[in-house]
């Protein structure tokens, strides 16, 4: 089994080719901007890299949400066009459990994104992956209410942020895979045009 | 000769468009997915919801396209797309379309300036005669460009503030029409009489326009009425707004014609569709012996097959990017 995965949700731009176990090609950089037109090249130096093509892979991950507006926007594009052309399954992964993936001693992982104005994204995760509280926009002082167990956060300082990339796909290799049409950015926030004009219905 | 497909993708602002063109002037099929009917519930285009709308129906306006042309990805010889001007995160959309088809399928990627391609909406179905001018009217430009050959763009005038589409929407909003208003605007000048003596734009040696000035005048005018209790008469406004206008626009056109001794005139971009434009150049093109080219309604508003028109155009003299292209919100026709 052949897999690409793209994650382009935060600061980081994250590009990996997993065969079975094995990650054969693994990007990781911080990147602030133009996501765009580095993914691209990216991908193809993955691929130069490996000793199959693109057209080789049998599916593809890409994280959709929550996260950067902008950067999601480029993961999906790329990988639904990708998914369409090569007609792959394609399968959407929470940015959240990416981040909660990272290894820990404590029960439950909390992975965050930051999302402004004292406000994050965030999502708990159990050792295995399973979503213990959905991913969610909460502001952070909130979410620290909300914290009583044994956690760990992750995604506050880009730092201590390892994904452990074979795990979230064998969690997710059987998922059902979307039509990449269908597929959209899990934004988890209107735009602040749909909030005002809301807002000024329901008054 | 080789036949040459191209296909165009166009997602500078709000419409989702893609088309497939032959040799640069045969089109084969176009998808034009607008988005206006959201956008009207903000009185004007909303960069973040355009931007998930792109997303969200890209894939399927590429499918229908190549459903429509009886084509496959693999007969298409190159892949144009708009990478600018236009609003960043609906452009990065259709530039990030392009170039994964770009890599998948091993299909050269060419560039194409968003106002190159209104220009080329006049190559649809005929070609270019140079020497021309071409007048470039829209909601964000307002151009005179002198081209000697084909993919040659030289600027010899624009505005120095708003856009002549920009000036027509205000216009509109202070007349209380619904957006997008430029049309209307347009609709009902012909039902009023020229009474309110607004100012003519600009009228000077250069080639620029300036649409602010006029647009002020309109706003005094109403606020005026307002004080003294009256309503504005609304055809009566539109019909002297659009007058002025228009006169401006085919005045600085003429001069640009006769100074730069050129007889074909073509117009481009969405405002090309007023009726009263149309009118008054082809008045003044018969009168002076000019060969005047208007696209049709349907190509004067975004759509991708006059993306691919110049994408043929500019492959030819050599445009050309690679997987790493990047879009631009604002960036000079060259």
């Amino acid at each position: 089994m052949r897999c690409l995965l793209i994650d382009t949700s935060s600061f980081f731009i994250n590009v990996a080719i997993i065969q079975d176990d094995n990650v054969l090609f693994n990007y990781n950089e911080k990147i602030q901007k133009d996501m765009s037109s580095k993914i691209m090249p990216i991908i193809k130096k993955g691929f130069d890299s490996v000793s199959f093509e693109i057209s080789d892979i049998d599916k593809i991950f890409v994280v959709n949400g929550p996260g950067s507006f902008t950067g999601l926007r480029v993961g999906v594009t790329v990988a639904k066009t990708i998914a369409w052309s090569l007609k792959i399954d394609l399968i959407p992964i929470s940015s959240l459990e990416v981040i909660a993936s990272t290894p820990s001693d404590k029960k439950y992982r909390v992975g965050i994104i930051d999302a402004r104005r004292g406000n994050v994204f965030a999502g708990i995760y159990d050792n295995d992956l399973n979503i213990i509280k959905n991913d969610q926009f909460i502001s952070y002082d909130k979410l620290k209410e909300e914290l009583t167990d044994d956690y760990e956060i992750f995604g506050l300082d880009d730092k201590n942020i390892k994904p452990n990339l074979i795990k979230i796909i064998q969690k997710h290799i059987t998922d059902q895979s979307i039509n990449p049409h269908l597929l959209k950015p899990n934004y988890l926030k209107l735009t602040e045009a749909e909030e005002k004009l809301n807002d000024n219905r329901s008054n | 000769m080789n036949n040459k497909y191209i296909l165009g993708i166009e997602s500078s602002c709000d419409e989702t468009s893609i088309s497939i063109v032959k040799n640069g002037y045969e089109e084969i099929a176009t998808v034009v997915l607008s988005q206006m009917d959201t956008h009207a519930n903000y009185g004007g285009v909303v960069p973040e919801i355009a931007s998930r709308m792109h997303v969200e129906s890209i894939t399927l306006v590429l499918e229908e396209c190549l459903k429509k042309a009886h084509m496959t990805m693999d007969e298409i010889e190159y892949i144009a797309v708009t990478y600018g001007p236009g609003l960043i995160g609906c452009l990065l959309i259709g530039v990030n379309v392009a170039t994964t088809l770009s890599y998948i399928y091993n299909k050269p990627l060419i560039p194409v300036h968003h106002i190159a391609g209104h220009i080329y909406a006049n190559n649809i179905g005929r070609q270019l005669k140079f020497p021309l001018i071409a007048l470039v009217v829209s909601g964000g430009h307002t151009e005179l460009i002198y081209m000697k050959e084909d993919y040659s763009f030289e600027k010899i005038g624009g505005t120095l503030d708003d856009a002549v589409g920009e000036a027509y929407d205000k216009v509109a909003r202070v007349l209380n029409l619904p957006y997008p208003g430029g049309p209307l605007v347009d609709k009902l000048s012909y039902k009023g009489q020229d009474t309110y003596n607004l100012p003519l734009p600009l009228d000077d040696n250069t080639y620029n326009f300036s649409f602010s000035g006029i647009k002020s005048a309109v706003i005094n005018v109403a606020h005026n009425e307002k004080q003294k209790g009256r309503e504005i008469r609304k055809e009566d406004m539109a019909c002297s707004f659009q007058n002025r206008v228009v006169e401006i626009l085919t005045k600085k056109t003429l001069k640009a014609l006769k100074e730069y001794n050129v007889q074909n005139l073509i117009v481009a971009g969405g405002v090309a569709a007023n009726s009263g434009l149309r009118s008054s150049l082809k008045t003044m093109c018969e009168k002076n012996g000019i060969e005047l080219t208007i696209p049709e309604i349907k190509y004067c508003t975004d759509n991708a097959c006059m993306i691919a028109a110049a994408g043929y155009y500019a492959q030819k003299t050599g445009k050309k990017a690679d997987i790493d292209l990047k879009a631009q919100a604002n960036v000079n026709l060259t």
